[in-house]
């Protein structure tokens, strides 16, 4: 869907952020796209949906060159859900809120209430459609960002830091929604530092250090023994599951979850007490 | 000028606007924006304040042609777009050479203005790039969900409040804090002390007398 070829960016005056780098996002995809502050993550996200071109190298969406799209052309394809939604809100109810992206572009009221109606149903927000956004939970304020971005029927939401300044129940809540729309055909690239979020929920990891792709593969390979190593030289952390079924005696391979590895354990223990008592985990 | 006193920086830069009202020749205008633009490169700001100048003086030049066609003469035209530029770029190096504190500790122990009025002044500068930043990231995440300025000015004037209320909302937000944030930290106590150094040394003696010597100068023979 999304084709990144060799692109390279630079802020004036300083080292460039982004090198040659290229990445491909099939349609569906649920990336973590990973890296300490500074590795060109948010630079990356820009480049994507047009609010920054690159120096050099071409994003091609469907095949087609994006270069001389701006962003509120992308948006039609791309969402963009930024870190803080403080910053886009700015109407009385949550529903005419959705409704500003739909209203920019040439649709039929059907098609418009149509949108509005579905972003909101898909994010959970049909409860309190007619609230006023900011008198609302920092969740809910994020889960309109996202529903904004859905009003437009994007086939790719990109998110920023979606769940910083939540706490643990708002953020299962948010991530069980990406969950959702991504099992519904929407791809997802998710920013984060959150190494525990980003082994738990994708399936896909990219890991950006000092403006180039040192790590593209499956979530769980990232955080296995060999490579462990390597992430905390990229300024990741290890998330605990992985690190504890990393240490046992028997490795116990790809965890994603603590209920995983729960259940792994258990079932290991259960057989070994079947064959030998007493034996090493 | 990183070196000088913030007060006797904010002299030069008091006495360059009172030199540029004084004058209405362009060539003591130009002289003086000479003067500012050596000031800039001695600062070691030539880098920072290239672009803004460079702005500066395409509306500056804007400004004196626009006023050709209302009869005014071609000189009084460059000197008004002079003087408009000469001032600007005057705080434009205050401001890059000065750092906020030092100027409110300036302002308060030697001009004697009261801390409330200095730090309201040098808060309202500070908020200038704050509030530049965040117009930024609103008007982006606005762009990402669709908004586009319409070419009908009406349309566009009204389109403005999709970036104007999130930016006046956000701002009230964080006035709020800031005021909570600054009461918890002992705002308005009668006595109060600075940590920055703000005295007056040798070359700040110097700068004041030439300022001196420059404004009888000026005086004498505008």
């Amino acid at each position: 869907m999304l084709d990144i070829q060799q692109v390279s960016f630079a802020y004036p005056g300083h080292a460039p952020a982004l090198k040659e780098l290229s990445l491909t996002v099939a349609a569906g995809d649920f990336i973590g796209l990973a890296g300490r502050n500074g590795s060109g993550k948010t630079t990356l996200t820009r480049i994507m949906v047009g609010l920054a071109k690159p120096v050099s190298g071409q994003v091609l969406l469907d095949g087609r060159n994006t270069l001389q799209c701006g962003p509120a052309v992308m948006a039609r394809a791309i969402g963009y859900v930024f870190q803080n939604p403080d910053r886009q809100i700015f109407r009385d109810t949550v529903a005419q809120e959705v409704a500003f992206g739909p209203e920019q572009m040439d649709w039929s009221d059907n098609e418009r209430t149509q949108a509005v109606a579905d972003a909101l149903r898909m994010t959970g927000l049909e409860s309190v459609a007619a609230a006023y956004p900011r008198g609302l939970t920092r969740s809910f304020r994020q889960r309109i960002a996202i529903a904004s971005a859905l009003a437009l029927k994007p086939r790719l939401l990109i998110l920023d830091e979606p769940t910083s300044g939540q706490d643990a129940e708002e953020k299962a809540q948010l991530m069980s929604l990406l969950d959702e729309l991504n099992q519904q055909g929407i791809g997802i690239i998710l920013v984060t530092h959150d190494m525990e979020l980003l082994l738990a929920h994708t399936r896909r990891a990219v890991v950006l250090h000092q403006g180039e792709k040192v790590f593209d593969g499956q979530t769980e390979e990232l955080f296995a023994a060999t490579t462990a190593t390597k992430v905390s030289e990229w300024g990741l952390r290890v998330p605990d599951v992985a690190a504890v079924a990393a240490k046992l005696e028997k490795p116990l391979g790809a965890v994603r979850t603590v209920e995983e590895l729960a259940d792994r354990i258990e079932g290991r223990l259960r057989g070994d007490e079947r064959e030998k008592p007493g034996a090493p985990m | 000028m990183k070196n000088l006193a913030p007060l006797c920086n904010l002299l030069l830069t008091i006495m360059l606007s009172v030199w540029t009202v004084l004058l209405w020749n362009p060539l003591p205008l130009a002289a003086l924006l000479a003067l500012e633009l050596i000031l800039i490169g001695y600062a070691g700001q030539a880098g920072k304040l290239a672009r803004p100048v460079l702005g500066l003086s395409l509306v500056a030049g804007f400004f004196a042609v626009i006023q050709l066609p209302f009869d005014v003469a071609i000189p009084t035209a460059i000197a008004s777009g002079l003087k408009m530029m000469v001032m600007t770029v005057a705080f434009l190096l205050l401001f890059a050479t000065t750092k906020l504190p030092g100027l409110t500790a300036a302002l308060v122990k030697q001009a004697r203005i009261p801390y409330e009025y200095a730090f309201l002044f040098t808060s309202a500068l500070r908020f200038v790039p704050d509030f530049l930043a965040e117009s930024q990231a609103v008007r982006e995440a606005q762009t990402c969900r669709g908004y586009v300025p319409s070419r009908n000015p009406v349309k566009r004037l009204i389109s403005y409040a999709a970036l104007v209320e999130p930016m006046v909302l956000r701002a009230i937000s964080r006035s709020e804090t800031m005021a909570m944030s600054l009461e918890l930290r002992g705002f308005g106590s009668a006595r109060r002390t600075f940590s920055q150094q703000i005295e007056f040394h040798g070359r700040d003696y110097l700068v004041l007398t030439l300022l001196a010597a420059m404004t009888a100068v000026v005086v004498l023979y505008r």
